[in-house]
């Protein structure tokens, strides 16, 4: 579902994503480290098993099917970011070896989406909700929930652009089907991660860390803002690139032209030539909007305090 | 003569501040065997994490061979103190029975062949040479608790302390038990409710009661005592 | 619910475990890599590439039964996956199924993606096969996984069991206090089992680890075995990933 298989990703794709997990887990094994200290191994461990645990509970949906944890936010809002990463990375990691669940080549791109843009933007999203409604259970019950919700929709979107920029799938069925199926796992996770929070709330309540020091929040935030401008430049550079990679290959006179350029223009047929324009635009709103959420937050919080 | 080990006033708070232990003194002697007896919530437990350094004590002084446990001493310590904790499944941890009893020997710097050898050696005393490359669930009830015990019994540690080692052991497994700790020479600190595990076993007894020392003394007499049994809580 | 089926090859000796589990686990990535990777059209390579992961199965040791029950559920579900390329891709109409279109060039890239997911799970059925959970372990951490998620992954085989089987304990007594019920009550059950499973984790987290520093505990899992290099093991794992990847390269030359 979540996780890709192997021959569906171009090698650009691979590499780019491979390259940016490995950063982030680099960071995240450093910060965990400086977070939890000695007790990192079992509370690690501990957490790992349970996800895997919980990823095979069945939860009903209502309408004759049922759906599963991912368990990224859940993570995010019990560890934080860091070890919440370290932690899907190993449930990944025996997934892709042990059960062939995920490819072991997209491993990297697996480890992309759900544990790196998975649980950090949960986190990101969780510090937000609360540093602008409080830390009350109501609202911290809440948070959590949305925070499992945009993540979730976030991984739809890595997954659906990572398949459209290798070139396999066009970009709007791409982001309908894989975009739009997540958009319905998301409501799932997040009805499920929202209740157990709440149930971890009322039994142990000293489980959820409520005073997370801006130590932790700072990283995080200047991290996510730094992965939207560089995935957002990506796609430019990439949706550019392809009228480069068209030009050389027909200098190479390859009769079978590597598969992730495909179809000359087919990827991108139903969007307007991609160069510069509309790519950097978007861009900017997005960063724009971005900052200016941000920006409202922490308005409401300093009013609040 | 120095005693093994020895506890001066040492008094200790839970984090949430509720007291455990306040002002126990005693000491054990090379060898000896002890029962340590007391209701559930006494402090039995605490004790024995504090003998090994997992706690510290908030006053007093803990004590091995006269030299009190500290950030230095603590890792000789460990290694001198064995420590079988109630739950044997907190103790197994590792994917297969021979690397959990090698686990000790290897994290106090033995070679690899020299800690296989020695975890190979103590699983085939216990009996449980034939699952030493399985994982822990595969195992009874019985058998965990031994395998538990072999994880310290490798490290030849001075002092072997274990906290209720007979609780949900059937006839059969508790013989066993007894059998083996029978046959030991190092000093023996047992926390337990089962008076008759220990009845024959150990000559001496400590009686904790709400966090303090009330008894210290032959193990029979106070077997004997029906009222001071009652008294202590340690029988209906 | 065990692991313990998944290695019974591990003990059988042959040139591929004696490759150390590092070096097992490169040569999978790169066999899967070079698989996964193929343009379309490149069949020869493909094949070739199939026959390779197969004969190193066979110099395994590895019954082709197993081989094909350990492909049955990921095939089904790349199955599943790609399944969708038939009729999202655009190009020349060759069937109409209702509101859908099956296309030429989307049964074309159907095939070429369930070419190179078919074969690159060969390359994973072995490292399965063929590698036991330490040494996985032991693999990893000698590619510099983070000691963190080694250590981890370590104690959360043992915990595993332990949480799965409070879960089944907790969903039997949940059953039987509570027959029926809509699916919203059984969500809420789902999310009390979870939530309850979560905390104990984490007090067991606590004692397993006051028991490894009781036994001397200082930071890293100590290992056991360790499976040496040795000159003949370097060179086949560099032969087969060096055949892999000029098979590989070939595929994109003029």
């Amino acid at each position: 579902m979540a996780h890709i298989p192997d021959g569906f990703l171009s090698v650009p794709v691979l590499a780019g994503t491979a390259t940016a997990s490995v950063a982030a887990l680099a960071t995240a094994a450093r910060r965990s480290r400086a977070t939890l200290g000695e007790r990192e191994g079992p509370v690690l461990g501990a957490v790992t098993a349970f996800v895997f645990a919980a990823q095979m509970l069945n939860f009903p949906l209502g309408i004759g099917a049922s759906a599963h944890l991912l368990g990224g936010a859940l993570v995010a809002v019990l560890l934080g970011p860091w070890a919440g990463m370290l932690v899907l990375f190993a449930v990944l990691l025996v997934q892709a070896l042990l059960f062939q669940d995920g490819g072991i080549a997209a491993l990297g791109a697996n480890t992309l989406n759900l544990a790196v843009l998975g649980v950090g933007s949960a986190y990101v999203v969780y510090r937000m909700c609360r540093l602008a409604f409080g830390d009350a259970p109501r609202a911290t019950v809440a948070a959590a929930a949305v925070a499992a919700w945009v993540s979730t929709v976030l991984v739809g979107l890595a997954v659906a652009s990572e398949l459209a920029l290798s070139g396999l799938v066009p970009w709007r069925p791409a982001l309908v089907l894989v975009g739009g199926g997540h958009v319905l796992i998301a409501t799932a996770e997040a009805v499920l991660t929202g209740l157990i929070v709440g149930f971890v709330l009322r039994t142990r309540p000293e489980l959820l860390p409520t005073r997370t020091s801006r130590a932790t929040a700072v990283p995080a935030f200047a991290m996510a803002g730094a992965a939207l401008v560089v995935v957002v430049l990506a796609i430019a550079l990439a949706s550019s690139q392809a009228d480069v990679l068209e030009a050389l290959l027909e200098r190479l006179r390859s009769a079978d032209a590597p598969a992730f350029a495909g179809p000359p223009a087919a990827p991108f047929a139903d969007y307007v030539s991609p160069v510069g324009g509309a790519w950097v635009a978007g861009a900017v709103g997005l960063l724009a909007a971005f900052v200016v959420a941000w920006g409202m937050v922490l308005a409401v919080a300093r009013r609040r305090s | 003569m120095t005693p093994l080990v020895a506890l001066h006033d040492v008094t200790y708070r839970y984090p949430d501040r509720t007291p455990a232990l306040a002002g126990v003194t005693l000491a054990i002697e090379p060898g000896e065997r002890v029962a340590l007896l007391g209701p559930t919530g006494a402090g039995k437990s605490t004790l024995l994490q504090l003998l090994n350094g997992l706690l510290r004590p908030d006053t007093g002084a803990v004590r091995m061979d006269g030299t009190a446990i500290t950030d230095d001493t603590v890792a000789a310590v460990r290694r001198r103190v064995g420590l079988v904790f109630q739950n044997p499944d907190d103790q197994l941890f590792l994917p297969s029975l021979i690397e959990d009893v090698a686990f000790g020997p290897l994290n106090a710097g033995a070679t690899r062949d020299a800690a296989s050898a020695r975890a190979h050696a103590v699983l085939e005393s216990l009996g449980l040479s034939a699952a030493h490359d399985r994982a822990a669930h595969h195992l009874s009830g019985g058998e965990r608790r031994l395998a538990a015990l072999a994880t310290v019994l490798v490290s030849d540690p001075d002092l072997l302390a274990l906290d209720e080692p007979s609780g949900d052991l059937d006839a059969r497994s508790r013989r066993r038990l007894l059998d083996i700790l029978g046959g030991r020479r190092e000093a023996l600190l047992v926390a337990t409710h089962d008076l008759e595990l220990v009845r024959g076993l150990c000559r001496r007894a400590l009686v904790l009661v709400g966090g303090r020392l009330e008894w210290d003394g032959a193990l029979d007499a106070l077997l004997a005592d029906r009222a001071m049994l009652e008294g202590f809580g340690l029988v209906a | 619910m065990s692991f313990h089926h998944l290695d019974q090859f591990a003990h059988v000796g042959s040139a591929v475990t004696r490759v150390p589990p590092a070096g097992r686990l490169v040569g999978t990535v790169v066999l899967a890599l070079a698989v996964a990777t193929l343009p379309p059209g490149a069949w020869s390579q493909l094949g070739f590439l199939a026959l390779l992961s197969l004969a190193l199965l066979a110099i395994a040791r590895i019954p082709p039964a197993v081989v094909l029950a350990r492909l049955a559920w990921p095939l089904g579900f790349v199955l599943l996956a790609s399944a969708a390329l038939l009729v999202v891709i655009p190009g020349d109409p060759v069937v109409r199924l209702g509101p859908l279109t099956l296309t030429a060039q989307g049964a074309d890239r159907f095939a070429a993606v369930m070419g190179r997911a078919m074969v690159a799970l060969l390359p994973a059925v072995l490292l399965v096969s063929t590698t036991g959970f330490p040494e996985l372990l032991q693999g990893l951490r000698d590619l510099r996984v983070p000691i963190a998620v080694a250590t981890a992954l370590g104690l959360a085989y043992r915990l595993l069991y332990l949480t799965v089987d409070e879960l089944e304990r907790l969903q039997r007594a949940a059953r039987s206090r509570n027959a029926g019920g809509g699916a919203a009550r059984r969500r809420h059950l789902v999310a009390a089992m979870a939530g309850a499973t979560l905390g104990r984790a984490f007090v067991r987290a606590e004692r397993t680890h006051a028991a490894m520093l009781a036994r001397g505990f200082r930071g890293t899992l100590p290992l056991l075995h360790v499976t040496p290099w040795t000159a003949g093991a370097a060179l086949n794992l560099v032969g087969v990933c060096g055949l892999a990847l000029a098979v590989a390269a070939s595929a994109r030359l003029p």
